[in-house]
Protein backbone atom coordinates (compact mmCIF):
# COMPACT_ATOMS: atom_id res chain seq x y z
CA UNK A 1 0.00 0.00 0.00
CA UNK A 2 1.08 3.57 -0.77
CA UNK A 3 0.68 6.96 1.06
CA UNK A 4 -1.87 9.57 0.19
CA UNK A 5 -1.64 11.68 -2.30
CA UNK A 6 -1.30 15.26 -1.54
CA UNK A 7 -0.02 16.90 -4.70
CA UNK A 8 -2.28 15.29 -7.96
CA UNK A 9 -1.07 17.42 -10.54
CA UNK A 10 1.98 18.96 -12.20
CA UNK A 11 2.11 22.61 -11.64
CA UNK A 12 3.65 25.24 -14.27
CA UNK A 13 5.78 28.23 -13.55
CA UNK A 14 2.55 29.79 -12.11
CA UNK A 15 1.90 27.44 -9.86
CA UNK A 16 -1.64 27.16 -11.20
CA UNK A 17 -2.54 23.25 -11.34
CA UNK A 18 -2.64 21.18 -14.92
CA UNK A 19 -3.86 18.10 -15.50
CA UNK A 20 -1.27 14.96 -17.04
CA UNK A 21 -3.26 15.04 -20.05
CA UNK A 22 -4.37 18.25 -21.72
CA UNK A 23 -7.33 16.30 -23.81
CA UNK A 24 -9.62 13.53 -23.53
CA UNK A 25 -7.87 12.31 -26.35
CA UNK A 26 -4.90 12.17 -24.41
CA UNK A 27 -6.80 10.18 -21.98
CA UNK A 28 -7.64 7.41 -24.47
CA UNK A 29 -4.44 7.51 -26.19
CA UNK A 30 -2.67 6.38 -22.52
CA UNK A 31 -5.54 5.02 -20.48
CA UNK A 32 -7.54 3.76 -22.72
CA UNK A 33 -4.84 1.85 -24.93
CA UNK A 34 -3.73 0.24 -21.62
CA UNK A 35 -7.27 -1.20 -20.97
CA UNK A 36 -7.61 -2.32 -24.59
CA UNK A 37 -4.58 -3.97 -23.99
CA UNK A 38 -5.17 -6.09 -21.04
CA UNK A 39 -8.28 -6.78 -22.02
CA UNK A 40 -6.92 -8.08 -25.47
CA UNK A 41 -4.27 -9.85 -23.15
CA UNK A 42 -5.33 -13.84 -23.08
CA UNK A 43 -3.50 -14.08 -19.88
CA UNK A 44 -4.91 -11.11 -18.39
CA UNK A 45 -8.64 -11.24 -19.71
CA UNK A 46 -9.62 -13.79 -17.82
CA UNK A 47 -8.43 -13.10 -14.18
CA UNK A 48 -10.49 -9.71 -15.03
CA UNK A 49 -13.42 -11.45 -16.21
CA UNK A 50 -13.71 -12.79 -13.25
CA UNK A 51 -14.95 -9.65 -11.66
CA UNK A 52 -18.27 -10.88 -13.91
CA UNK A 53 -19.08 -7.24 -14.28
CA UNK A 54 -18.99 -4.10 -16.46
CA UNK A 55 -17.06 -0.83 -14.90
CA UNK A 56 -17.42 2.67 -16.66
CA UNK A 57 -15.06 4.82 -15.25
CA UNK A 58 -15.84 8.18 -15.38
CA UNK A 59 -12.70 10.73 -15.23
CA UNK A 60 -12.39 14.57 -14.80
CA UNK A 61 -9.87 17.07 -16.02
CA UNK A 62 -11.00 16.21 -19.17
CA UNK A 63 -14.01 15.08 -19.01
CA UNK A 64 -13.98 11.58 -20.43
CA UNK A 65 -15.34 7.90 -19.92
CA UNK A 66 -14.01 4.58 -20.62
CA UNK A 67 -16.27 1.24 -20.22
CA UNK A 68 -15.12 -1.94 -20.01
CA UNK A 69 -16.67 -5.21 -20.05
CA UNK A 70 -15.34 -7.87 -17.66
CA UNK A 71 -18.39 -10.55 -18.46
CA UNK A 72 -16.80 -13.96 -17.75
CA UNK A 73 -17.64 -15.89 -21.06
CA UNK A 74 -18.28 -12.77 -23.22
CA UNK A 75 -15.55 -11.30 -25.27
CA UNK A 76 -13.88 -8.14 -23.54
CA UNK A 77 -15.26 -4.97 -24.41
CA UNK A 78 -13.78 -1.44 -23.82
CA UNK A 79 -15.70 1.77 -25.23
CA UNK A 80 -13.74 4.66 -25.74
CA UNK A 81 -16.35 7.70 -24.86
CA UNK A 82 -19.99 7.01 -25.36
CA UNK A 83 -20.88 3.46 -24.69
CA UNK A 84 -24.11 1.06 -25.29
CA UNK A 85 -22.92 -0.76 -22.31
CA UNK A 86 -24.73 -0.42 -19.24
CA UNK A 87 -22.28 0.10 -16.45
CA UNK A 88 -22.84 -2.17 -13.14
CA UNK A 89 -20.33 -0.01 -11.11
CA UNK A 90 -18.96 3.53 -11.88
CA UNK A 91 -15.69 4.81 -10.52
CA UNK A 92 -15.19 8.57 -10.75
CA UNK A 93 -12.03 10.08 -10.37
CA UNK A 94 -9.84 12.84 -12.05
CA UNK A 95 -8.60 11.24 -14.59
CA UNK A 96 -5.01 12.76 -12.77
CA UNK A 97 -5.53 9.64 -10.10
CA UNK A 98 -6.59 7.50 -12.39
CA UNK A 99 -2.86 7.85 -13.92
CA UNK A 100 -1.78 8.09 -10.83
CA UNK A 101 -3.64 4.18 -10.12
CA UNK A 102 -1.55 2.79 -12.85
CA UNK A 103 1.58 4.63 -12.08
CA UNK A 104 1.17 2.34 -8.44
CA UNK A 105 1.37 5.79 -6.65
CA UNK A 106 -2.19 5.80 -5.26
CA UNK A 107 -4.00 3.84 -2.16
CA UNK A 108 -7.16 2.98 -3.35
CA UNK A 109 -8.35 2.87 0.23
CA UNK A 110 -7.39 6.67 1.13
CA UNK A 111 -8.51 7.73 -2.29
CA UNK A 112 -11.94 6.15 -1.16
CA UNK A 113 -11.58 8.06 1.78
CA UNK A 114 -10.76 11.08 0.61
CA UNK A 115 -13.42 11.54 -1.93
CA UNK A 116 -10.39 11.17 -4.74
CA UNK A 117 -12.55 7.97 -6.35
CA UNK A 118 -16.02 7.45 -5.79
CA UNK A 119 -17.12 3.88 -6.33
CA UNK A 120 -20.83 2.97 -7.29
CA UNK A 121 -22.59 -0.05 -7.41
CA UNK A 122 -20.73 -3.66 -6.19
CA UNK A 123 -17.78 -2.06 -5.42
CA UNK A 124 -16.62 -5.92 -4.43
CA UNK A 125 -16.38 -6.73 -7.91
CA UNK A 126 -13.64 -4.78 -8.74
CA UNK A 127 -12.09 -4.34 -5.21
CA UNK A 128 -10.73 -7.89 -6.30
CA UNK A 129 -8.62 -6.85 -9.06
CA UNK A 130 -6.84 -4.54 -7.50
CA UNK A 131 -4.26 -6.96 -5.81
CA UNK A 132 -4.47 -8.70 -9.57
CA UNK A 133 -3.21 -5.18 -11.46
CA UNK A 134 -0.41 -4.29 -9.41
CA UNK A 135 2.12 -6.45 -11.95
CA UNK A 136 0.64 -4.18 -14.97
CA UNK A 137 1.93 -0.70 -13.21
CA UNK A 138 5.69 -1.17 -14.92
CA UNK A 139 3.30 -2.08 -17.96
CA UNK A 140 1.38 1.33 -18.20
CA UNK A 141 5.18 3.50 -17.62
CA UNK A 142 6.76 1.21 -20.58
CA UNK A 143 3.67 2.02 -22.30
CA UNK A 144 4.26 5.79 -21.74
CA UNK A 145 7.58 5.91 -22.46
CA UNK A 146 7.38 4.01 -25.78
CA UNK A 147 5.01 6.61 -26.70
CA UNK A 148 7.39 9.33 -26.15
CA UNK A 149 5.70 10.30 -23.05
CA UNK A 150 7.76 9.44 -20.36
CA UNK A 151 7.34 12.76 -18.95
CA UNK A 152 3.93 11.83 -18.07
CA UNK A 153 5.33 9.03 -15.72
CA UNK A 154 7.36 11.57 -13.69
CA UNK A 155 5.06 11.75 -10.62
CA UNK A 156 5.17 12.75 -7.03
CA UNK B 1 5.47 -1.72 25.95
CA UNK B 2 6.86 -4.09 23.04
CA UNK B 3 8.71 -1.75 19.76
CA UNK B 4 6.16 -2.13 17.57
CA UNK B 5 5.07 1.74 18.10
CA UNK B 6 8.65 3.22 19.26
CA UNK B 7 9.84 4.05 15.91
CA UNK B 8 6.38 3.93 13.94
CA UNK B 9 7.14 6.57 11.27
CA UNK B 10 4.52 9.53 11.30
CA UNK B 11 2.13 8.63 8.51
CA UNK B 12 2.05 10.50 4.82
CA UNK B 13 -2.03 10.87 5.50
CA UNK B 14 -4.56 9.68 7.79
CA UNK B 15 -7.96 10.96 8.86
CA UNK B 16 -9.82 10.63 11.49
CA UNK B 17 -13.99 10.88 12.10
CA UNK B 18 -15.84 10.47 14.62
CA UNK B 19 -18.63 13.17 15.06
CA UNK B 20 -21.18 10.69 17.16
CA UNK B 21 -22.11 11.82 20.22
CA UNK B 22 -21.75 9.46 22.62
CA UNK B 23 -23.30 9.13 26.07
CA UNK B 24 -23.13 6.41 28.18
CA UNK B 25 -24.55 5.66 31.54
CA UNK B 26 -27.12 4.29 33.73
CA UNK B 27 -30.53 5.40 33.51
CA UNK B 28 -30.13 7.18 29.79
CA UNK B 29 -33.08 5.38 27.89
CA UNK B 30 -35.54 6.89 30.00
CA UNK B 31 -33.99 10.31 28.92
CA UNK B 32 -33.97 9.67 25.05
CA UNK B 33 -36.18 12.50 23.93
CA UNK B 34 -34.40 15.17 26.12
CA UNK B 35 -31.21 14.11 24.62
CA UNK B 36 -32.11 13.24 20.75
CA UNK B 37 -33.98 16.46 20.43
CA UNK B 38 -30.60 18.41 20.63
CA UNK B 39 -29.90 16.58 17.51
CA UNK B 40 -32.97 17.89 15.59
CA UNK B 41 -35.48 15.20 16.21
CA UNK B 42 -38.79 16.32 16.55
CA UNK B 43 -41.33 13.31 15.64
CA UNK B 44 -38.94 9.96 15.45
CA UNK B 45 -39.58 6.94 13.93
CA UNK B 46 -38.61 3.65 16.70
CA UNK B 47 -37.14 0.80 13.87
CA UNK B 48 -36.34 -2.24 16.10
CA UNK B 49 -36.91 -6.03 15.52
CA UNK B 50 -40.12 -8.40 17.47
CA UNK B 51 -37.84 -9.74 20.11
CA UNK B 52 -36.52 -6.83 21.56
CA UNK B 53 -39.98 -4.97 21.39
CA UNK B 54 -41.34 -8.26 23.60
CA UNK B 55 -38.67 -7.17 26.33
CA UNK B 56 -40.56 -4.10 26.91
CA UNK B 57 -37.08 -2.34 26.28
CA UNK B 58 -39.02 -0.30 23.23
CA UNK B 59 -41.91 0.44 25.59
CA UNK B 60 -39.20 2.41 27.70
CA UNK B 61 -37.74 4.05 24.55
CA UNK B 62 -41.20 5.23 23.70
CA UNK B 63 -41.79 6.38 26.75
CA UNK B 64 -38.37 8.65 27.26
CA UNK B 65 -38.74 9.90 23.87
CA UNK B 66 -42.23 11.35 24.92
CA UNK B 67 -40.96 12.56 28.24
CA UNK B 68 -38.50 14.41 26.49
CA UNK B 69 -41.42 16.10 24.45
CA UNK B 70 -41.00 14.13 21.11
CA UNK B 71 -43.69 12.72 19.02
CA UNK B 72 -43.51 9.19 18.38
CA UNK B 73 -44.30 8.45 14.91
CA UNK B 74 -44.45 4.93 14.73
CA UNK B 75 -42.58 1.40 15.54
CA UNK B 76 -41.03 -0.41 12.61
CA UNK B 77 -40.64 -3.55 14.09
CA UNK B 78 -40.22 -5.93 11.15
CA UNK B 79 -36.65 -5.61 10.92
CA UNK B 80 -35.01 -9.93 10.86
CA UNK B 81 -31.67 -10.96 12.05
CA UNK B 82 -29.76 -10.53 8.80
CA UNK B 83 -31.97 -7.68 7.58
CA UNK B 84 -31.93 -7.40 3.76
CA UNK B 85 -32.82 -4.78 0.60
CA UNK B 86 -36.13 -5.50 1.30
CA UNK B 87 -36.95 -4.12 5.41
CA UNK B 88 -34.70 -1.59 4.46
CA UNK B 89 -37.38 -0.29 1.80
CA UNK B 90 -39.76 -0.83 4.10
CA UNK B 91 -38.36 0.75 7.01
CA UNK B 92 -38.14 3.94 4.86
CA UNK B 93 -41.40 4.04 3.46
CA UNK B 94 -42.55 3.80 7.31
CA UNK B 95 -40.95 6.66 8.08
CA UNK B 96 -42.43 8.45 4.90
CA UNK B 97 -46.05 6.85 5.89
CA UNK B 98 -45.64 7.96 9.99
CA UNK B 99 -44.61 11.58 9.05
CA UNK B 100 -41.37 10.77 10.52
CA UNK B 101 -38.35 13.44 10.49
CA UNK B 102 -36.11 11.39 12.57
CA UNK B 103 -35.29 7.53 13.22
CA UNK B 104 -34.09 6.20 16.55
CA UNK B 105 -32.70 2.06 16.01
CA UNK B 106 -33.14 0.11 18.71
CA UNK B 107 -31.10 -3.24 18.54
CA UNK B 108 -28.56 -5.04 17.64
CA UNK B 109 -26.42 -4.73 13.89
CA UNK B 110 -28.98 -5.32 11.80
CA UNK B 111 -31.15 -3.05 13.21
CA UNK B 112 -28.98 -0.41 13.24
CA UNK B 113 -28.03 -1.02 10.05
CA UNK B 114 -31.85 -1.23 8.69
CA UNK B 115 -32.40 2.23 10.39
CA UNK B 116 -28.93 3.65 8.71
CA UNK B 117 -29.22 2.53 5.06
CA UNK B 118 -33.02 3.41 5.34
CA UNK B 119 -32.32 7.03 6.11
CA UNK B 120 -30.42 7.36 3.05
CA UNK B 121 -33.59 6.26 1.30
CA UNK B 122 -35.74 8.24 3.49
CA UNK B 123 -33.86 10.82 2.55
CA UNK B 124 -32.76 10.51 -0.73
CA UNK B 125 -34.81 8.55 -2.48
CA UNK B 126 -34.34 5.85 -4.53
CA UNK B 127 -33.83 1.78 -3.88
CA UNK B 128 -30.82 0.72 -1.23
CA UNK B 129 -29.05 -0.20 -3.71
CA UNK B 130 -28.71 2.61 -5.84
CA UNK B 131 -26.49 3.83 -3.17
CA UNK B 132 -24.71 0.73 -2.61
CA UNK B 133 -20.81 1.75 -2.40
CA UNK B 134 -18.41 4.23 -0.07
CA UNK B 135 -18.76 8.00 -0.72
CA UNK B 136 -21.16 8.19 -2.86
CA UNK B 137 -24.05 10.02 -1.12
CA UNK B 138 -25.09 13.40 -2.91
CA UNK B 139 -22.70 16.57 -1.88
CA UNK B 140 -22.83 19.85 -2.96
CA UNK B 141 -20.61 21.44 -5.58
CA UNK B 142 -20.85 19.14 -7.97
CA UNK B 143 -20.05 15.94 -5.37
CA UNK B 144 -16.59 17.35 -4.62
CA UNK B 145 -18.35 19.40 -1.24
CA UNK B 146 -19.79 18.64 1.73
CA UNK B 147 -22.24 15.99 1.57
CA UNK B 148 -26.43 16.42 2.44
CA UNK B 149 -27.19 15.57 5.49
CA UNK B 150 -29.55 12.96 6.03
CA UNK B 151 -32.32 13.07 8.70
CA UNK B 152 -31.14 13.25 12.58
CA UNK B 153 -30.47 9.16 13.49
CA UNK B 154 -29.61 7.84 17.17
CA UNK B 155 -28.93 4.58 18.24
CA UNK B 156 -29.21 2.53 21.48
CA UNK B 157 -27.44 -0.50 20.75
CA UNK B 158 -28.68 -4.02 22.72
CA UNK B 159 -25.94 -5.55 21.59
CA UNK B 160 -21.83 -5.39 22.73
CA UNK B 161 -20.19 -5.78 19.43
CA UNK B 162 -21.25 -4.39 15.88
CA UNK B 163 -20.03 -0.97 17.20
CA UNK B 164 -22.54 0.16 14.34
CA UNK B 165 -24.18 3.32 16.92
CA UNK B 166 -21.13 4.61 16.10
CA UNK B 167 -20.02 4.15 12.62
CA UNK B 168 -20.63 5.18 9.24
CA UNK B 169 -21.37 1.98 7.41
CA UNK B 170 -24.52 -0.22 7.08
CA UNK B 171 -24.28 -3.84 5.96
CA UNK B 172 -27.27 -5.34 4.17
CA UNK B 173 -28.07 -8.88 2.63
CA UNK B 174 -28.78 -9.43 -1.30
CA UNK B 175 -31.10 -12.67 -0.60
CA UNK B 176 -31.04 -13.76 -4.33
CA UNK B 177 -27.14 -12.77 -4.84
CA UNK B 178 -26.65 -14.49 -1.20
CA UNK B 179 -24.26 -11.16 -0.60
CA UNK B 180 -23.66 -8.49 1.80
CA UNK B 181 -23.43 -5.08 0.32
CA UNK B 182 -22.56 -2.02 2.00
CA UNK B 183 -22.98 1.52 1.81
CA UNK B 184 -20.91 4.17 3.85
CA UNK B 185 -20.30 7.43 3.64
CA UNK B 186 -19.80 10.14 6.62
CA UNK B 187 -23.52 11.21 7.16
CA UNK B 188 -24.17 7.68 7.81
CA UNK B 189 -23.00 8.20 11.22
CA UNK B 190 -25.71 8.19 14.14
CA UNK B 191 -25.58 11.73 15.38
CA UNK B 192 -26.37 10.01 18.58
CA UNK B 193 -25.69 6.84 20.47
CA UNK B 194 -26.92 5.86 23.83
CA UNK B 195 -24.95 3.64 26.05
CA UNK B 196 -27.28 2.31 28.66
CA UNK B 197 -26.47 -1.58 30.42
CA UNK B 198 -30.12 -1.47 30.79
CA UNK B 199 -30.45 -2.23 26.91
CA UNK B 200 -28.52 -5.26 26.96
CA UNK B 201 -30.35 -6.31 30.33
CA UNK B 202 -32.26 -9.53 28.61
CA UNK B 203 -29.15 -10.00 26.27
CA UNK B 204 -28.47 -14.14 25.71
CA UNK B 205 -25.07 -14.84 27.24
CA UNK B 206 -24.54 -17.11 23.43
CA UNK B 207 -25.58 -13.73 21.58
CA UNK B 208 -23.75 -11.52 24.14
CA UNK B 209 -20.80 -14.20 23.63
CA UNK B 210 -20.78 -13.86 19.80
CA UNK B 211 -20.77 -9.81 19.61
CA UNK B 212 -18.19 -9.65 22.21
CA UNK B 213 -15.74 -11.44 19.80
CA UNK B 214 -16.78 -9.21 16.90
CA UNK B 215 -15.62 -6.46 19.07
CA UNK B 216 -12.45 -7.85 20.01
CA UNK B 217 -11.87 -8.76 15.92
CA UNK B 218 -11.95 -5.14 15.59
CA UNK B 219 -9.58 -4.14 18.40
CA UNK B 220 -7.38 -6.75 17.18
CA UNK B 221 -7.71 -6.03 13.21
CA UNK B 222 -7.67 -2.30 13.68
CA UNK B 223 -4.49 -2.59 15.72
CA UNK B 224 -2.95 -4.36 12.54
CA UNK B 225 -4.22 -3.07 10.13
CA UNK B 226 -2.61 -0.87 7.55
CA UNK B 227 -4.52 1.76 7.54
CA UNK B 228 -3.77 1.38 11.48
CA UNK B 229 -3.87 5.39 12.96
CA UNK B 230 -2.33 6.49 15.82
CA UNK B 231 -5.94 7.67 16.90
CA UNK B 232 -6.93 4.11 16.11
CA UNK B 233 -4.35 2.41 18.28
CA UNK B 234 -5.75 4.35 21.26
CA UNK B 235 -9.54 3.03 20.90
CA UNK B 236 -8.51 -0.57 20.08
CA UNK B 237 -6.03 -0.96 23.18
CA UNK B 238 -8.71 0.49 25.74
CA UNK B 239 -11.20 -1.29 23.78
CA UNK B 240 -9.14 -4.65 24.56
CA UNK B 241 -8.27 -3.61 28.12
CA UNK B 242 -12.32 -3.38 28.88
CA UNK B 243 -12.88 -6.89 26.62
CA UNK B 244 -10.09 -8.42 28.52
CA UNK B 245 -11.83 -7.46 32.10
CA UNK B 246 -15.76 -7.57 30.75
CA UNK B 247 -16.39 -10.19 28.29
CA UNK B 248 -16.57 -13.10 30.30
CA UNK B 249 -17.63 -11.63 33.35
CA UNK B 250 -20.97 -10.17 30.75
CA UNK B 251 -21.35 -13.46 29.32
CA UNK B 252 -21.43 -15.77 32.06
CA UNK B 253 -22.91 -13.02 34.91
CA UNK B 254 -25.67 -11.37 32.64
CA UNK B 255 -27.20 -9.40 35.74
CA UNK B 256 -23.24 -7.99 36.15
CA UNK B 257 -24.51 -4.62 34.94
CA UNK B 258 -20.85 -3.09 35.30
CA UNK B 259 -19.65 -5.48 32.77
CA UNK B 260 -22.67 -4.77 30.45
CA UNK B 261 -21.74 -1.43 30.53
CA UNK B 262 -18.20 -1.31 29.57
CA UNK B 263 -18.88 -3.84 27.14
CA UNK B 264 -21.03 -1.15 25.29
CA UNK B 265 -18.48 1.27 25.02
CA UNK B 266 -15.79 -1.31 24.04
CA UNK B 267 -17.68 -2.51 21.29
CA UNK B 268 -17.68 1.86 20.59
CA UNK B 269 -14.17 2.00 21.18
CA UNK B 270 -13.29 -0.91 18.85
CA UNK B 271 -15.10 -0.24 16.28
CA UNK B 272 -13.36 3.36 15.97
CA UNK B 273 -10.28 2.13 14.20
CA UNK B 274 -12.44 0.60 11.10
CA UNK B 275 -13.86 4.23 10.09
CA UNK B 276 -10.66 4.96 8.89
CA UNK B 277 -10.35 1.57 7.09
CA UNK B 278 -7.91 -0.41 9.05
CA UNK B 279 -9.71 -3.91 9.10
CA UNK B 280 -8.28 -7.01 8.28
CA UNK B 281 -9.36 -10.29 6.77
CA UNK B 282 -10.75 -12.05 9.79
CA UNK B 283 -13.67 -9.88 8.31
CA UNK B 284 -13.04 -11.03 4.47
CA UNK B 285 -13.19 -14.48 5.68
CA UNK B 286 -16.39 -14.06 7.72
CA UNK B 287 -18.52 -11.78 5.18
CA UNK B 288 -18.64 -14.80 2.81
CA UNK B 289 -19.61 -16.77 5.69
CA UNK B 290 -22.41 -15.12 6.32
CA UNK B 291 -23.56 -14.20 3.01
CA UNK B 292 -24.12 -17.60 1.80
CA UNK B 293 -24.20 -20.01 4.89
CA UNK B 294 -26.07 -17.34 7.38
CA UNK B 295 -22.90 -17.75 10.05
CA UNK B 296 -23.79 -15.09 12.61
CA UNK B 297 -20.91 -12.20 12.10
CA UNK B 298 -19.53 -12.39 15.54
CA UNK B 299 -19.52 -16.03 15.54
CA UNK B 300 -17.49 -16.39 11.86
CA UNK B 301 -15.30 -13.59 13.41
CA UNK B 302 -14.46 -15.61 16.33
CA UNK B 303 -13.36 -18.75 14.60
CA UNK B 304 -11.07 -17.48 11.24
CA UNK B 305 -9.46 -14.78 13.90
CA UNK B 306 -7.28 -17.22 15.19
CA UNK B 307 -5.73 -18.21 12.15
CA UNK B 308 -5.87 -14.65 10.45
CA UNK B 309 -3.60 -13.78 13.26
CA UNK B 310 -1.01 -16.93 12.76
CA UNK B 311 -1.21 -15.95 9.12
CA UNK B 312 -0.88 -12.29 9.45
CA UNK B 313 2.54 -12.83 12.13
CA UNK B 314 4.33 -15.23 10.00
CA UNK B 315 4.25 -12.05 7.00
CA UNK B 316 7.17 -10.47 8.66
CA UNK B 317 8.09 -8.83 12.22
CA UNK B 318 6.65 -5.40 11.91
CA UNK B 319 3.35 -7.32 11.80
CA UNK B 320 4.36 -9.21 14.59
CA UNK B 321 5.37 -6.53 16.37
CA UNK B 322 2.18 -5.31 16.86
CA UNK B 323 0.73 -8.75 18.11
CA UNK B 324 3.19 -8.05 20.79
CA UNK B 325 1.84 -5.40 22.20
CA UNK B 326 -1.36 -6.90 22.46
CA UNK B 327 -0.02 -10.32 24.04
CA UNK B 328 1.59 -7.75 26.64
CA UNK B 329 -1.52 -6.16 27.24
CA UNK B 330 -3.23 -9.21 27.97
CA UNK B 331 -0.26 -10.93 29.88
CA UNK B 332 0.47 -13.37 28.06
CA UNK B 333 4.07 -14.34 26.72
CA UNK B 334 5.55 -11.56 24.40
CA UNK B 335 8.82 -13.67 23.10
CA UNK B 336 9.81 -15.53 20.91
CA UNK B 337 9.82 -16.03 16.83
CA UNK B 338 6.90 -14.21 14.73
CA UNK B 339 5.41 -17.27 14.55
CA UNK B 340 5.50 -18.25 17.65
CA UNK B 341 3.19 -14.78 19.12
CA UNK B 342 1.03 -15.27 16.65
CA UNK B 343 0.75 -18.78 17.88
CA UNK B 344 0.44 -17.01 21.58
CA UNK B 345 -1.93 -15.14 20.50
CA UNK B 346 -4.47 -16.83 18.36
CA UNK B 347 -4.29 -19.51 20.90
CA UNK B 348 -5.23 -17.24 23.72
CA UNK B 349 -8.31 -15.78 20.82
CA UNK B 350 -9.20 -19.95 20.68
CA UNK B 351 -9.37 -20.65 24.49
CA UNK B 352 -11.55 -17.57 24.62
CA UNK B 353 -13.82 -18.78 22.60
CA UNK B 354 -13.96 -22.09 23.91
CA UNK B 355 -14.77 -20.30 27.47
CA UNK B 356 -17.44 -18.31 26.02
CA UNK B 357 -18.89 -21.44 24.93
CA UNK B 358 -19.03 -20.22 20.94
CA UNK B 359 -17.98 -23.13 18.36
CA UNK B 360 -14.61 -23.42 17.40
CA UNK B 361 -14.64 -24.68 13.74
CA UNK B 362 -16.27 -23.26 10.45
CA UNK B 363 -17.73 -27.06 9.58
CA UNK B 364 -19.73 -26.53 13.01
CA UNK B 365 -21.73 -23.92 12.09
CA UNK B 366 -22.56 -25.22 8.32
CA UNK B 367 -20.05 -24.25 6.26
CA UNK B 368 -18.92 -27.01 3.59
CA UNK B 369 -15.77 -27.86 2.76
CA UNK B 370 -17.38 -27.99 -1.27
CA UNK B 371 -17.97 -24.24 -0.99
CA UNK B 372 -14.55 -23.30 0.14
CA UNK B 373 -13.16 -22.42 -3.73
CA UNK B 374 -16.09 -19.89 -3.40
CA UNK B 375 -15.95 -18.38 -0.06
CA UNK B 376 -12.54 -17.51 -0.99
CA UNK B 377 -13.21 -15.90 -3.95
CA UNK B 378 -15.88 -13.77 -2.39
CA UNK B 379 -13.41 -13.15 0.75
CA UNK B 380 -10.70 -12.08 -2.06
CA UNK B 381 -13.15 -9.46 -3.56
CA UNK B 382 -14.20 -7.70 0.20
CA UNK B 383 -12.73 -4.34 0.89
CA UNK B 384 -11.33 -5.33 4.08
CA UNK B 385 -8.57 -7.51 1.91
CA UNK B 386 -7.01 -4.68 0.99
CA UNK B 387 -5.83 -3.20 4.32
CA UNK B 388 -4.85 -6.21 5.47
CA UNK B 389 -1.23 -6.42 6.99
CA UNK B 390 -0.06 -8.92 5.22
CA UNK B 391 -1.20 -9.36 1.35
CA UNK B 392 -3.22 -12.76 0.68
CA UNK B 393 -3.65 -14.64 -2.27
CA UNK B 394 -6.90 -16.62 -3.04
CA UNK B 395 -5.53 -19.76 -2.65
CA UNK B 396 -4.22 -18.50 1.20
CA UNK B 397 -7.74 -17.72 1.29
CA UNK B 398 -8.15 -21.37 0.84
CA UNK B 399 -6.29 -22.28 3.06
CA UNK B 400 -7.03 -20.36 5.64
CA UNK B 401 -10.73 -21.26 5.67
CA UNK B 402 -9.59 -25.03 5.77
CA UNK B 403 -7.77 -24.50 8.54
CA UNK B 404 -10.70 -23.19 10.21
CA UNK B 405 -12.83 -25.57 8.92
Amino acid sequence: MLAGEPVPARRTRKGVHVPYFSSEQEVYDHIGRLFTELMADDELRPQFQRANTIVQYRYRNPESQITVSMLEGAQGQVDLGPTGLDPEVVMTMDADTAHRFWLGKVNVTVALARGQMKAKGPVAKILKLVPLVKPVFPRYRAQLEQAGRGDLAEVS
Amino acid sequence: MAGARAGAPFKDFYQWVSPTRVIAGRGLIESAGFEFAKEGARRVLVVTDEVIRETGLVDRVQDGLRDGDLEVAGVFDAVPPDSDSAVVQACAAAAAEHGADAILAVGGGSVMDTAKAANVVFTHGGQVRDWEGYFGLPRADDGLGRPDELAPLACVPTTSGTGSEVSFAAVIKDREQHIKYQLADWPMFPRLAILDPAATATLPPRLAAATGMDAMTHAIEGYVSTERTPHGDAQALQALRLLRDNLLRAVQSPGDEDARGNMLVAACLAIGPTCTGAIGIAHSLSHPCGGRFDVPHGVANAINLPVVIEFNAAGGTEIADRYRDLCELLALETGGSDEQVGATLAEHVRGTVRELGLPGRLSEVGVTEAALPQLAEDAMGDGCTLVNPREPTEDDFEQLYRRAL
